[in-house]
């Protein structure tokens, strides 16, 4: 009998969808879906190159290049050596070095990788208490940050070109001044060594003013401890005793919102089979989707001018409910807005942390006013959090005047000097403040800046600044942990750092190597040793040396206080909400390419930001977007033409008095009558990259909108705008390949996850094509824990650094041409308006049919005998076979030679430079090729680590048998990224590895299972963990429908036989996939 | 009668000929170019900035190639000397050789010599010394008898076919570890470079890759 085995048919309305254009199920998105790459195919006609052109053309270059054979001649190359000996420099290997980057909450611990003196990857610190060993995609893109050849390389004064000389005779000047109107304007950052010279600074000038500013600072939070337990107490969450979360405008599973550290111990808790402990709960209330929301077990929309009414009413129920007159006093003191917060969602979120008192964390969002903060520091009192989830901590920071201060200051004619320390007010300041006229009225301004921005053109001095990786330095973590900054290399373009121009701002000469931070180590240190030293240096924190845990307890009268000076919502006015980018933070990464091409979390958008809307809202302002259904509108603006790119409608949004434009796209899960958008784009004539690059949003921020401006108006304009977004392109088309069930169901079959879908009947399957000879000791595969992966992006650019994966532009990704090695699919589930959110890592699945080997014409893509899909790119010739019969779309195909031609001339062939800028040559891995153009590639699984750890077994067994030596152990760039050790990579052929305990879980999975490819990625399904009083929670966990087919697959197959009769009848759409082998 | 042929084929059999001979001539070429140890630059001898002779230094004197080559067993790269090693020895031995100027006024300007390099695999490839040292593999068998040769030249092609030759059959190169580094070694007489090397694959395991991923990456 021909077996005859399709994919199953879409469903007519999927459950699951990554865009709403596939939601709505339009028959032109459907069709569109079914070319690979989709705008990729027609370049030749476009470009009006006949045949018989490209033929004469190909004979041209024949015939040129047999004039120049003799030009093939391999050209003169050198081996040059170092002329003295460096100590632990051994050309050809990694050396590697405790270290860490300076962030908003404190640091990332790191370990960075120096290959012959040159910084080429940053990791984790995995020793350090404070992390748990991954990172976040801001650590991981340093190293390009520090390679750009657009950083500032001059001293410059007015503009013109100065020297160092000239800038250490104006500052000895202000030096040996009495320091009147000497001001400094710098980052918070809680480091030892910078307070120890502020502290003398202030000695020696006692009229210095101190500010400190960060767009994105907690600011509030500070205040609100303070009126809540006292100065200085920071609260330290442990999730590793929480049982129940409750977030409240808070991003806190993010690492670039709360930094590395901050939510360790939530992922063990996840899981559903530890021991001992139920698996955590976690309820989110945000206005837009945020990575918590989408792990949130119960998700709110809520305006965020109204986050403040929700948490009021949650604590009148839970004062109620547990009888705290304190939290009753403060939240009686919060003033009531009116806002239609769903009463029952209140209820039993309350009654859930009210059960679970001394159990659970409440926590606020950074950017939420300090009422807000301080009515959750009062509900996390009144459950008995304080001192049991939340460590209370006493910090050593010091008191700083705010940006305002400061312009009162300035204002006052009171400040003469301005040192600008790595901060660009004039950029990101409160708008009205004004900052760049501020300094023009100051007569002396420095700025040291990493680039010549905004702040730098409205200085008079700019002093390129050292990077975190060229200076020393030290910092303390989130909890207090002294950790170190060390430098890997010499600065690139001479610049200095912070800590060397406070130096000189007291008149001491500057200081040799680590001198500066050696003297704070010996103040922190109890053991001021050399050894000891060394040993900070070497594991890259002191032992021991967080913060004191302290008792603290609420004061009511003064939370109470505070709390009163909350400002009500203005009830049906619209919001806008400013909100940290994952691409530029706050305009700080403005030039990282790879991070402006990594995707947003949720809306997938590349190359811009854009103001996010809900369906609803989008609809009664009028906002067309043609990722929502309009395609017959968008089919008229451009002339009856229908494009399927994503073209949004440009509009107009002010507050009264100022006015922004900004691209708007549909955002699903988005609160109604709130408009999103992240900061930091827009920027112009400041960037190489960043002109026309996205919105800015600044000009709307004022000091009393931080957060969300309350009162804007939205006008839509005729204009268009061209989004870059990787969503679109590729369709799940109702096959599961993204799983997840409720802890109930897990609980009744564990192995639920098993037989969704085609996966529950699949015959026994038998392939055409041998199977690969697996004869190494060694066979390698991952696992993907669905439960625990956040989307956070931290992988995406670890491959990028780590496998010098390179950068293609809007343009290119907007023809689907994007490079990632790995990418993170996000999905959607249930209704638009308010759907549930599913992210899932994709990347080379290594299987071991693999289809993409089966039609390669020239043996470019083989199989290795410890089961890697190997690609050889010296073998590659391009025909893209690969990319059209993988399932799963993770062949990336180089265009053109993206590493050689500017981004912005990839069309002008061989006029284009060519070239690549020598410093981004040093930031390289030199041990994967970099690709040129015309061949294919994809995740190797780090072949070159894999490579590396079996060389050297070799090495170390010598002249003795190689399989009594075991194998070192290493992890891969995305594994060792990953804060949740979401992603596990090693042997699967040893039992005792993680991985293949992990590949034995009943969640696991795989993809496509009936395609009988054998993928050696396995996904662990999500599990959710809903309460059943909440409502909506009969539609929680339901991404794949209830019963044991899944709903991708309909219901009532009793038999196999009658199963496949089924799918014969309906031409499935996916045919093209299944690989030849069927 | 009318002409049957037309008046221009007079030149054709010379156009013919002159075609035929350019295309005979262009694929001779190609293939004395492409397919002949020309190619893989068997022999190439570039004139180096300091005449350094492997014959003095190892032949003559003795020395170990660890002693300059110092990080062969730890490194994928077989390093080239720093000025510093050479200058351990010159600053007391021929300390004013005018050979020895280069080096010289490398020690005294921190600028390195630049050593034209002479082994040379494609960026995509990632050959590894450590590891074939330090499992029989001798520096002979890749660069030939360097201890003859007063100026380095290449020896072998260096080829990928070449390459697998040996990863096919390791047993035609394995020694015993400790004449890794002694470029006169010679089977004993009672046996055979074969039966040796059958020996050592069998009891180290030794089996090299030869998937496209053991060196290419």
């Amino acid at each position: 009998m021909k077996k005859n085995l399709n994919h199953p048919a879409p469903e007519q309305n999927p459950r699951i969808w990554r865009s709403l254009r596939e939601r709505e199920n339009d028959p032109e998105f459907l069709k569109h879906l079914q070319t690979e790459f989709p705008r990729g195919a027609d370049v030749y006609e476009d470009s009006g190159l006949s045949k018989r052109d490209f033929m004469k053309l190909m004979g041209a270059s024949i015939a040129l290049a047999g004039v120049g054979l003799a030009g093939c001649r391999r050209p003169e190359s050198y081996l040059v050596p170092f002329t003295k000996g460096v100590e632990f420099a051994i050309p050809g290997k990694f050396l590697y070095y405790a270290t860490s980057m300076p962030a908003r909450y404190g640091a990332v611990p790191l370990i960075a990788t120096t290959s012959d003196g040159r910084p080429t990857k940053l990791e984790g610190n995995p020793l350090h208490p404070f992390s748990n060993g991954g990172t976040d995609s801001f650590a991981q893109a340093e190293i390009l940050n520090l390679y750009d050849p657009h950083r500032s390389k001059q001293i410059t004064e007015k503009g013109k070109a100065s020297d160092a000389a000239a800038f250490d005779t104006f500052i000895q000047g202000i030096a040996n001044g009495n320091g009147d109107g000497l001001a400094i304007l710098a980052e918070p950052k809680n480091s030892p060594t910078r307070d120890r010279l502020r502290a003398v600074l202030e000695a020696r000038f006692p009229k210095l003013i101190w500010a400190e500013y960060d767009p994105l600072a907690p600011a509030a939070t500070a205040e609100a401890n303070e009126a809540s337990f006292g100065p200085n107490i920071r609260l330290v969450p442990d999730f590793k005793r929480a049982d129940i979360v409750l977030a409240i405008g808070s991003d806190f599973l993010n690492p670039i919102e709360t930094g590395i550290g901050f939510a360790q111990g939530f992922a063990a808790r996840r899981n559903p089979d530890q021991g001992g402990a139920p698996m955590n709960r976690l309820y989110a209330v945000e206005n837009h989707y945020t990575v918590t929301g989408g792990m949130a077990d119960h998700r709110l929309r809520c305006r965020a001018s109204e986050l403040g009414e929700f948490t009021r009413q949650l604590a009148l129920v839970l004062a109620a409910q547990i009888n705290d007159t304190n939290l009753a006093s403060v939240a009686k003191a919060f003033p009531e807005s009116k806002a239609a917060i769903n009463a029952d969602w209140v209820k039993e979120c309350a009654a859930d942390l009210a059960a679970n008192a001394g159990r659970s964390i409440v926590l606020a969002g950074p950017l939420t006013s300090a009422p807000l903060q301080t009515l959750v520091n009062a509900i996390n009192s009144a459950l008995g959090n304080i001192g049991t989830t939340l460590k209370a901590v006493k910090t050593d920071s010091r008191d700083a005047a705010s940006i305002e201060d400061l312009a009162v200051a300035i204002n006052k004619g009171g400040v003469t000097n301005l040192f600008l320390l790595g901060v660009n007010p004039a950029q990101n300041a409160p708008a009205n403040l004004d900052f760049a006229s501020l300094l023009a009225k100051v007569p002396n301004t420095v700025h040291l800046g990493l680039f010549e921005d905004e702040t730098a053109k409205a200085c008079r001095w700019h002093v390129p600044a050292a990077h975190f990786l060229e200076s020393w330095g030290d910092v303390r973590t989130f909890d207090g942990t002294y950790t170190s900054v060390q430098p890997m290399i010499l600065p690139l373009w001479n610049g200095v750092s912070e800590l060397e121009i406070l130096n000189k701002l007291t008149g001491s000469p500057s200081p040799v190597g680590p001198a500066l931070v050696r003297a704070s180590f010996n103040k922190v240190s109890k053991d001021s040793s050399d050894e000891a030293w060394n040993a900070f240096l070497r594991d890259g924190f002191l032992p021991n040396s967080s913060f004191a845990p302290t008792q603290v307890s609420l004061n009511a009268s003064s939370a109470a206080a505070l709390a009163k000076k909350a400002q009500p919502a203005k009830a049906d006015a619209l919001e806008l909400v400013f909100l940290q980018s994952s691409s530029v933070d706050d305009g700080r990464y403005a030039n990282n390419s790879w991070l402006l091409e990594t995707p947003d979390f949720v809306t997938k958008l590349t190359w811009d930001n854009a103001v996010l809307v809900s369906p609803a809202t989008a609809k009664k302002l009028g906002i067309k977007a043609n990722n929502f259904n309009i395609l017959g509108d968008i089919a008229e603006k451009l002339d009856n033409e229908v494009d399927y790119d994503l073209v949004a409608d440009i509009v107009e949004i002010s507050d009264g008095k100022k006015t922004i434009e900004a691209a708007a796209i549909v955002a699903p899960g988005h609160a109604d009558d709130s408009l999103s958008i992240a900061l930091g784009f827009g920027r112009k004539g400041v960037s190489a990259l960043m002109d026309g690059v996205g919105f800015d949003a600044y000009p709307l921020r004022t000091s009393d909108a931080m957060f969300a401006l309350s009162g804007v108006t939205l006008k839509v304009t005729n204009r268009d705008y061209p989004l870059a977004q990787t969503q679109e392109h590729k369709s799940m088309e109702g096959r599961d390949l993204v799983r997840e069930g409720t802890l109930e169901r897990y609980e009744k079959d564990h192995a639920f996850a098993q037989s969704m879908g085609m996966d529950s009947h699949i015959p026994p399957n038998i392939s055409l094509y041998t199977h690969p000879t697996l004869t190494s000791k060694e066979q390698w595969g991952m696992t993907v824990d669905l439960n625990t992966c956040t989307g956070c992006n931290a992988c995406v650019v670890a491959c990028q650094a780590e496998n010098n994966v390179p950068v293609v532009g809007k343009d290119q990704v907007r023809k689907n041409r994007d490079m990632a090695w790995i990418r993170l699919d996000r999905y959607f589930a249930g209704e638009a308006d308010d759907p549930e959110m599913l992210s899932q890592a994709i990347m080379c699945q290594h299987c071991e049919n693999a289809p993409c080997e089966t039609v390669c014409p020239v043996n470019a893509t083989v199989h290795s005998e410890d089961g890697l899909n190997l690609m050889a790119y010296n073998r590659c010739i391009g025909t893209r076979y690969c990319a059209n019969n993988c399932p799963w779309k993770v062949r990336r195909f180089n265009y053109f030679d993206y590493n050689q031609r500017p981004i912005d001339q990839l069309y002008w062939g061989p006029l284009a430079k060519k070239g690549m800028a020598d410093s981004l040559k040093m930031s390289k891995n030199p041990n994967v090729t970099v690709r040129m153009r015309g061949v294919m590639e994809k995740c190797t699984f780090c072949i070159q680590r894999i490579e590396e750890s079996k060389i050297s077994r070799l090495v170390e067994a010598g002249a003795s048998p190689s399989s009594e030596t075991p194998i070192a152990p290493f992890k891969v760039a995305c594994q060792q990224a990953c804060p949740n050790d979401s992603l596990v990579f090693g042997d699967i052929a040893n039992p005792k590895s993680t991985v293949s305990h992990l590949r034995k879980d009943p969640r696991g999975y795989v993809m496509f299972k009936y395609l009988n490819t054998t993928p050696r990625v396995t996904y662990l399904a999500r599990i959710k963990n809903p309460n059943p009083k909440m409502p909506g929670a009969d539609h929680v966990g339901m991404a794949n429908g209830t019963g044991h087919h899944g709903a991708g697959h309909g219901e009532g197959h009793d038999s196999h036989g009658e199963a496949h009769d089924s799918h014969n009848a309906q031409p499935p759409q996916g045919d093209t996939h299944a690989p030849a082998g069927h | 009668m009318a002409n049957f042929f037309p008046k221009w084929t007079n030149w054709l059999p010379l156009k013919l000929v002159i075609c035929v001979g350019a295309v005979v001539t262009a694929i001779a070429g190609g293939l004395t170019y492409y397919f002949t140890p020309k190619y893989t630059r068997v022999g190439y001898e570039p004139t180096q900035p300091v005449p350094f002779s492997h014959v003095i230094h190892v032949q003559q004197l003795g020395m170990d190639c660890r002693y300059c080559h110092s990080f062969v067993e730890v490194a994928s790269h077989s390093n080239v000397p720093t000025t510093q090693t050479c200058m351990a020895c010159h600053t007391q031995i021929k300390a004013n050789s005018p050979k020895l100027a280069a080096v010289r006024e490398s020690w005294k300007t921190g600028q390195p010599v630049n050593w034209v390099r002479i082994h040379k695999v494609p960026d995509y490839t990632y050959f590894n010394h450590a590891v074939h040292v330090n499992r029989g593999v001798s520096c002979y068998s890749c660069h030939g008898a360097i201890n003859e040769m007063k100026v380095v030249y290449q020896h072998e092609p260096q080829s990928m076919s070449w390459c697998l030759d040996c990863h096919r059959a390791p047993e035609n190169h394995l020694r015993p570890p400790s004449e890794i580094y002694n470029m006169a070694w010679k089977p004993p007489t009672d046996t055979t470079q074969r039966e040796i090397g059958l020996k050592f694959k069998e009891e180290w395991e030794v089996n090299p890759p030869v998937t496209c991923g053991g060196c290419h990456r």
